[in-house]
């Protein structure tokens, strides 16, 4: 801790469940349910929160502008502060972010944070592609965007062909021991990861995150509410946030800086010296199978150009890994775009807490949540621990 | 397309179009249900007050309001604005009061158009009474608007 920072820790984690379309619940209903179940976790009720701070990616992407007054109702907020916080596809984590430096700040006591999307109601992947005047518009996707930087990844790490489609079946095995995640697809094995059809090469469809509706929450509070807490404590124990342009001369796309400015702010936050030895679990934001191990790199858990030999030796795999990443199944099995960092955040709350159910890794006492978004611009990560920092 | 101009100002075309559609949820949906079954539901506070059109959640407690009861069909204007030129995107082509309509049992207002042949025939307090569209779908046009009570 650095400064004159408070401390601040997890009490509650809320998670609707997740999946391709909700038609059971409106946008209010969605962000109630995972709202409520991390009030219940807390054991709080909306007249104990002070603040709600709320992100979600582009408005556009339900066409519903300003959202978070709309859902002020919903999440016990009427005549409290609510922020909004706008970081891409990292928004969830920066959301994250931003609660938590209200509590470090003293400015809140107990903060609601909670991030959201419901894909169903928009096509966010076309949204992403929006035609411009006086260029032509080649309508990729954001897997269009991505596929030619794993492509550089691929081919400055020698990494094997199949090393992604490793990952997808990992993280959609780790997902059937997570019963809110999305993707839920017993019959899957390599084979069939292998032979799905090529989407953007050298991205498969089994590659790629799902669309999804879904919601995740959490109740953050000052070291006198977690002390009093009765129940499972997430200490937090170092935040951090960063951007870039994504298109100047020298950039590096496959390890952007301010991914690994970040990574470094962070651990550096919290006395992390060797991420792999020092980490329990990891929740990192993967929505195309090969940011595995190009993140494994970039935030300093594998040597340049060794991230995918951990992904083969089965390092990341819940079962038998020294270095478990995405227990929950990861964005590869659920993708509320805006709820997706959070998520990452929240499950690694859940890890240190014990509380992971079949998902815990056992003796989880320090996790690693992370974030990005745009084209790979915007980053937010978080370390949290069983132990007061 | 670009066209070049005598300005030497290039310009192009451009239009953007994403189709949204909305999960209505057990009360909003429950109320469009309702318009096409011909009633007006709103939602019922723990007060007793009753919300129409509802909400899902408590304006003041953010308690999640359940109970949807019928509410009258005729009701009170409470405050109004005419609109003696209407617009092509505007919902009605003919000269309309944009009105705040308390229906009898409900305890806040709605925003509907009322009918009537100027803005002397307009006054806040006076009474309307609700006309139906044949053709019902679940949606708030499916009311046609309003006339006055003793028209109707």
């Amino acid at each position: 801790m650095s400064g004159s920072k408070q401390r601040a820790a997890v009490i509650g984690v809320g998670q609707t469940k997740y999946a391709s379309t909700r038609g059971d619940v409106s946008l209010a209903g969605l962000v109630r349910e995972a709202a409520y179940r991390a009030l219940e976790m807390a054991g709080k009720q909306w007249s104990d929160i002070d603040a709600v701070v709320i992100g979600k990616a582009p408005d556009f992407f339900e066409g519903i502008m300003m959202p978070e007054i709309y859902l002020a109702e919903a999440l016990g907020c009427v005549g409290k502060p609510i922020l909004r916080v706008h970081t891409a596809g990292s928004v969830g984590g920066s959301t994250a972010v931003v609660a938590t430096s209200l509590v470090q700040a003293g400015i809140h006591g107990t903060v609601l944070t909670l991030g959201f999307e419901k894909q169903s109601e928009s096509n966010a992947m076309w949204a992403l592609s929006l035609p411009s005047p006086f260029t032509t518009s080649i309508n990729a996707g954001a897997g269009g965007y991505f596929s030619p930087i794993i492509r550089r990844y691929m081919e400055y790490s020698g990494a094997p062909e199949l090393i992604g489609c490793m990952v997808a079946l990992k993280d959609r095995q780790h997902a059937l021991n997570n019963p809110y995640a999305h993707v839920q697809d017993h019959e899957l094995t390599f084979d069939k990861v292998v032979e799905s059809p090529m989407l953007w090469d050298p991205i498969r469809y089994s590659e790629t995150c799902p669309s999804s509706d879904g919601a995740c929450a959490m109740v953050l509070t000052d070291e006198t509410g977690a002390e009093a807490h009765d129940g499972a404590v997430a200490w937090i124990h170092g935040t951090a946030m960063r951007s870039e342009a994504n298109n100047y001369g020298g950039r590096n796309v496959v390890s952007p800086k301010a991914s690994e400015d970040c990574a470094a702010d962070v651990f550096a936050q919290a006395g992390i010296t060797n991420p792999r030895e020092q980490i329990d679990a990891v929740e990192m934001y993967v929505p195309f199978s090969w940011y595995e191990p190009m993140w494994l790199e970039s935030l300093g858990f594998a040597e340049k150009g060794e991230g995918w030999r951990m992904v083969e030796s089965g390092a990341t795999k819940h079962e038998g890994g020294d270095l478990p990443v995405n227990c929950s199944g990861g964005v590869l099995s659920t993708n509320p775009i805006g709820a997706s960092g959070m998520i990452r955040f929240a499950e690694a709350a859940l890890q240190v807490m014990g509380e992971a159910g079949a998902h815990q890794v056992d003796g989880a006492k320090t996790a690693f949540g992370h974030a990005y978004g745009g084209g790979a611009q915007y980053y937010a990560m978080w370390v949290v621990g069983a132990e007061k920092p | 397309m670009v066209e070049s101009t005598s300005d030497g100002v290039l310009r192009a075309p451009l239009t953007l179009e994403y189709p949204f559609t909305r999960t209505t949820g057990p009360v909003v949906g429950g109320f469009l249900t309702g318009l096409r079954e011909g009633m007006v539901l709103g939602a019922k506070r723990a007060d007793g007050t009753v919300l129409c059109p509802p909400l899902e959640y408590d304006p003041i407690s953010s308690d999640p309001l359940t109970e949807l009861v019928e509410v009258g069909q005729s009701g009170t204007v409470t405050t109004w604005t005419w609109n003696g030129e209407p617009r092509a995107q505007q919902p009605f082509d003919q000269p309309f009061a944009w009105a705040m309509i308390t229906l009898d049992g409900a305890d806040t207002p709605m925003l509907h158009g009322v009918f009537v042949d100027g803005p002397e025939a307009m006054s806040t307090g006076m009474r309307v009474s609700l006309q139906w569209k044949e053709e019902r779908e679940g949606h708030i046009a499916d009311i046609a608007g309003f006339v006055p009570e003793e028209a109707s």
